[in-house]
């Protein structure tokens, strides 16, 4: 089939009814999800995956999308109103989204933000036409060797650009991907630290890592932060923009969208440092940078553009490759992988209806993210004024029931319980808990195609020395992990010469 | 030498390294040549207590406003504590009495004893949310949640 007859079947697929209808419900829900303090798009996902279990898969996929770039819009929104970014990608927003809704001009804010996100998003997407088939043609030229190879590159990337240490975020990766040898061996059928526990032959089932790590840790923040009021948001002024506003905006919103959107490809990099290297650029950019901080148009333009576009980019290497990027794309990827999607080279030319449809679809949630957001803002925020007791017991109810409805096993809440205390302590002592997730995605993978070119090279580890991709991947990973480890050696010999 | 709290975070991840390279080491390996079940959690085992090390010598940049970020006041360690027995009693209970029920429990007494203090807004929220939930799970979804002690 032609790409042009796969962009027609896609274009179909969108414009279905069902396409429309659910792409709206992800947008919303997204939205809903994502402004909730502390719950972003990886939260939003893990609790929608229950919800598609029986779904055709190209819907599901298509209201995976939109619950996605849905939560990182709505991170935006939380971070206007109150100063409280739901996600680090929308950090940068709050520097002059909050000033600006200080002064009363919250709706100013939004709408700039709602605009920004739009033309980030849309104009991401029309990038990601453009390079994600042809990426995938590079890609059916990989191997074994070459897919351990990204892996580890990925792996690597999103350690050593992750906050604070990198050594931690590699530790978090290793217990992430020692995780996954819990349960059978697939290609031996031996057991693996499963204490003889029927419960864990299986092994651990993602969504057991990702609601704990991420919701149920999340939880015991809002525990501690239970008394803090946030509905104060009555009046959010006018969301009209003048005309200088909007010249204002085009600057930021022109560039950014490409610069986040390469951000986004790159593994590792993702929303929250294009928001940031978006913030940044502009403010060098701008002939007056003294208003940045203090409610400045283009302070809120640049990163809600770089965000959203950034979101679009990371799709690059999850459909073409099949391989994450970052936490959000990696926990897409798991609800993939339960659909029975194996996202890869191969996605655009076995099931172009899905890979186009779910591109299209996009123009469709932007859309909606615009025309119906905008509006419904004032009232959207009212759900900010849920009090944090009621928050937390519905998150955990929540949580609980997603993992039953796939296990229908009493044994994997108690594993999340689990996995939400480990995720807390993580976040007491810094570990980032991304690394582990994208470890715990990718580590079967990696084990596999590591066994694959062995197997392809009569156990010969030579294998990843002679192909040139491959070795050019694993010496970046193995220079993004060894030169963070270095320079804080080095650091340290420095301190104890002083 | 232990003070700072990464040190003794990383020993005991290498501790943990070293009870996974145990068991790693009792895994019997099929398969012909070098790589069988035992390879990767050996090389993942080594590599835990590599970077444990590096961890233990790294300098750690701890200010004091995060030392106090980590200290939990113990007001708020009773309420963590609490909501996880509730959370417990959920799970205990939610095969057996079935998910409407334990549910309504569960968001009543939490959001309680977190101190929500309108009974009526709450009751309403703890009733109507697991309804809706269930319907949409059995009906829409045709996946069966335990209905429990109520017949339907």
């Amino acid at each position: 089939m032609g790409s042009l007859e796969g962009i027609f079947s896609g274009v179909q697929l969108a414009f279905s009814f069902q396409g429309i209808l659910f792409v709206f419900l992800g947008v919303m829900a997204g939205t809903l999800i994502g402004m909730m303090p502390g719950l972003g798009p990886i939260s939003a996902i893990a609790i929608m995956i229950p919800l598609t279990y029986n779904m055709d898969p190209p819907i599901a996929l298509v209201l995976m999308a939109g619950v996605y770039y849905g939560a990182v819009f709505g991170g935006s929104t939380s971070s206007i109103l109150l100063n409280a970014p739901g996600i680090s990608g929308t950090v940068a927003t709050s520097f002059d989204g909050y000033p600006m809704a200080q002064r009363g001009e919250a709706g100013k804010a939004l709408a700039i933000a709602a605009i920004s996100s739009f033309v980030g998003g849309t104009i991401s997407v029309i990038l990601l036409m453009l390079f994600a088939p042809m990426l995938s043609s590079i890609a059916i030229v990989f191997g074994p060797p070459e897919y351990f190879a990204l892996m580890v590159l990925g792996l690597t990337a999103i350690s050593s650009l992750a906050d604070g240490s990198t050594i931690k975020a590699l530790i978090s990766a290793v217990v992430g991907m020692m995780a996954v040898t819990i349960g059978i061996d697939t290609q031996t059928g031996t057991t693996r630290f499963t204490f003889g526990n029927p419960n864990l032959l299986e092994g651990i089932d993602f969504l057991v890592v990702a609601l704990g790590l991420f919701a149920l840790a999340e939880v015991c923040a809002l525990i501690i932060n239970r008394k803090q009021t946030t509905g104060k948001n009555d009046s959010i002024g006018s969301l009209k923009l003048s005309k200088s506003d909007f010249k204002d905006m085009s600057g930021p919103m022109g560039r950014q969208s490409f610069l986040g959107f390469i951000l986004g490809i790159l593994p590792g990099a993702g929303a929250t440092i294009a928001s940031f290297i978006g913030y940044i650029t502009e403010k060098k950019i701008t002939k007056k940078p003294e208003e940045f901080g203090k409610g400045a148009v283009r302070g809120v333009s640049a990163p809600e553009t770089a965000n959203n576009a950034a979101t679009s980019g990371a799709f690059v290497p999850l459909l073409s490759l099949g391989i994450p990027g970052s936490g959000t794309t990696a926990v897409l990827l798991g609800a993939l992988l339960v659909m029975d999607i194996q996202p890869g080279p191969l996605l655009m030319t076995d099931q172009p209806e899905l890979f186009w449809g779910v591109i299209v679809s996009m123009y469709i949630g932007n859309m909606f993210l615009l025309i119906l957001n905008l509006p419904l803002i004032p009232y959207i925020a009212k759900i900010l004024s849920i009090p944090r007791p009621m928050l937390v017991s519905l998150v955990i109810m929540f949580s609980m029931i997603g993992v039953y409805s796939i296990s229908f096993n009493v044994f994997d809440l108690y594993l999340l319980l689990i996995f939400g205390a480990l995720g807390y302590i993580m976040r007491l002592l810094k570990f980032p808990p991304a690394p582990f997730i994208l470890a715990f995605i990718l580590g079967g993978m990696m084990e596999e195609s590591f066994r694959q070119a062995m197997t392809m090279s009569n156990n010969d580890i030579t294998i990843f020395f002679t192909q040139p991709i491959a070795l050019g991947m694993l010496i970046v990973g193995f220079l993004s992990f060894i030169v963070p480890i270095l320079q804080s050696l080095r650091q340290k010999n420095k301190n104890a010469v002083e | 030498m232990l003070k700072p709290i990464h040190r003794k975070v990383s020993l005991v991840l290498i501790a943990l390294a070293v009870f996974y390279l145990y068991l790693a080491f009792q895994l019997q390996s099929f398969g012909n040549g070098p790589i069988g079940t035992d390879t990767m959690p050996k090389a993942l085992g080594f590599l835990l207590i590599l970077l444990s090390v590096l961890l233990f010598f790294t300098k750690d940049k701890e200010t004091e406003e995060e030392k106090k970020k980590r200290h939990i006041p113990k007001d708020d360690v009773i309420k963590i504590l609490g909501v996880l027995v509730i959370t417990f009693g959920y799970i205990f209970f939610l095969e057996r009495l079935g998910f409407i029920l334990v549910s309504f429990l569960f968001i009543y007494s939490c959001s309680l004893f977190l101190g929500y203090q309108k009974h009526i807004a709450n009751l309403i929220v703890s009733f109507v949310f697991p309804t809706v939930l269930y319907s949409v799970f059995t009906i829409l979804l045709g996946i069966n949640l335990p209905s429990g002690v109520i017949p339907f």
